[in-house]
């Protein structure tokens, strides 16, 4: 079937099939290879992407259901050359270990700071409570949206 | 397997009608089962391009909420966070973020797994579910319901909930291993009202003991027209274990459930508005 959805800004038209989900979609056919499958069944987080300015786990949403919509993925945030807040405030509170959960958790990020520009602490925990990450500890990841979030302020 | 997104209900219902065919909602739970083959399907019809399907409103003296309503816009809404505290309580505890923006109130119904959270809530608001189907519009109590196995002939459209807005209050708490993502162990939703110090319309729900949510008849006997006071709470909580012990029999998780539910139901009395700030808890 066709599917004709945004990604990272860019209009994509896509041949796939029904069963596919939205997250090999990603993977293997646009080789967006920053979204990543963890658990594949909506625990970890670490497929998450950004679609409709909402959190998803792309391993738990077909293509086809994606048709129609925008979603933005970690490559679409920023580049070497010019980081986005959070990426900026992940890497200068050392928040990145082995770095398998850092796509999702700055995504996870992004959508609360795009939502509400000054969380509060439990607010930030909430928001990144769908993330697991298995070597920091999260002290370090929620410090880092603490920043991203002075960072975002005008 | 193939796939349609109608946009109106009629549509809906004729796609659904053919064999093989099932409604996707937000897919969280049927996509995994979709994958595990634990389920098949000739095709998908996915709801979610149907707008009556996704709305909130109060209509008269009653909340009516679509099935195609997500776990987050339940969590945004005002009127459900006070008209309907318990299912808000219970959206709140529900998944994750990412979860919660994508399943949605109907589906939690469709899939019915033991541990769904929204269902002890709707019990005790007393929720009735439409169901559409081309013979017409049936409105069925969600009490009755969760007797019938399957909860409705294939083909039947979930179409959403009625609640009515009684004004009483209401309350829900989940024990999970830990505070987001995780699935009830056990939950408890309650609703009362207070007259003249004593408590009334008393109805009181469980999930994740036993094979679906149920309200119990036993406890809303016992605490109907009892005095709100620190009692209250103690009396609950006694006869809640006899419920559980009743419902879960001889269950692995019986001997732990049954001294659990205590904890559980005094949570769920002290999320209760009035009863937090006043005598009962």
């Amino acid at each position: 079937m066709k599917i004709e959805l945004t990604v990272n800004g860019v209009a994509r038209i896509l041949e796939v099939e029904p069963e596919e989900r939205l997250l090999d979609v990603l993977r293997e056919r646009l080789h967006l290879t920053g979204t990543k499958e963890g658990c594949g069944e909506g625990e970890c987080g670490a497929c998450t992407v950004i679609m409709d300015g909402k959190t998803v786990n792309s391993c738990m949403v077909l293509a086809a259901q994606a048709d129609g919509h925008a979603v933005t993925t970690i490559e679409g945030l920023g580049n070497r050359g010019s980081l986005h807040p959070v990426q900026k405030a992940f890497l200068e509170e050392g928040a990145v270990q082995c770095g398998f959960c850092t796509p999702g958790m700055v995504l996870s990020a992004k959508a609360l700071l795009d939502r509400s520009p000054h969380p509060g602490k439990e607010q930030i925990a909430v928001a990144m409570s769908g993330n697991l990450c298995r070597c920091t500890g999260y002290d370090k990841i929620l410090r880092a949206v603490e920043r991203a979030a002075g960072e975002v302020k005008e | 397997m193939y796939y349609v997104r109608p946009e109106t209900v009629a549509e809906v219902l004729e796609a659904g009608e053919k064999p093989g065919m099932l409604y996707l909602a937000g897919g969280t739970d049927l996509i995994l089962k979709l994958r595990r083959q634990e389920v098949q399907a000739r095709g998908l019809v996915d709801l979610q391009a149907v707008a009556e399907l996704r709305r909130i409103r109060v209509e008269g003296d009653r909340l009516e909420i679509g099935a195609m309503v997500s776990f987050a816009d339940l969590l945004n809404n005002d009127q459900v966070a006070t008209e309907a505290r318990a299912l808000w309580l219970a959206c709140r505890s529900m998944g994750a973020p990412q979860i919660r923006n994508q399943a949605t109130l109907g589906g939690n119904l469709a899939n019915c797994s033991p541990a769904a959270d929204s269902l002890p809530a709707l019990l005790v608001l007393q929720a009735q579910v439409r169901l559409l189907s081309h013979s017409g519009e049936t409105l069925v109590p969600l009490a009755e319901l969760l007797e019938r196995t399957p909860l409705w002939p294939s083909g039947t459209l979930l179409a959403g909930f009625r609640l009515p807005l009684t004004g009483g209050a209401s309350g829900f708490a989940k024990l999970g291993r830990r505070q987001a993502l995780a699935i009830a162990r056990l939950s408890a939703a309650v609703a009362l009202r207070e007259e003249n110090g004593r408590a009334s319309g008393v109805r009181l729900a469980f999930g994740a003991a036993g094979k679906r949510a149920f309200l119990s008849a036993d406890l809303a006997e016992k605490l109907n027209g009892l005095v709100l006071d620190g009692g209250f709470t103690e009396v609950a909580c006694r006869e809640a274990r006899k419920v559980i012990s009743r419902a879960l029999g001889e269950r692995a998780s019986a001997p732990y459930k049954r001294e659990a539910v205590a904890g559980v139901v005094r949570e769920a009395l002290a999320s209760v508005e009035f009863m937090k700030s006043g005598e009962g808890a």
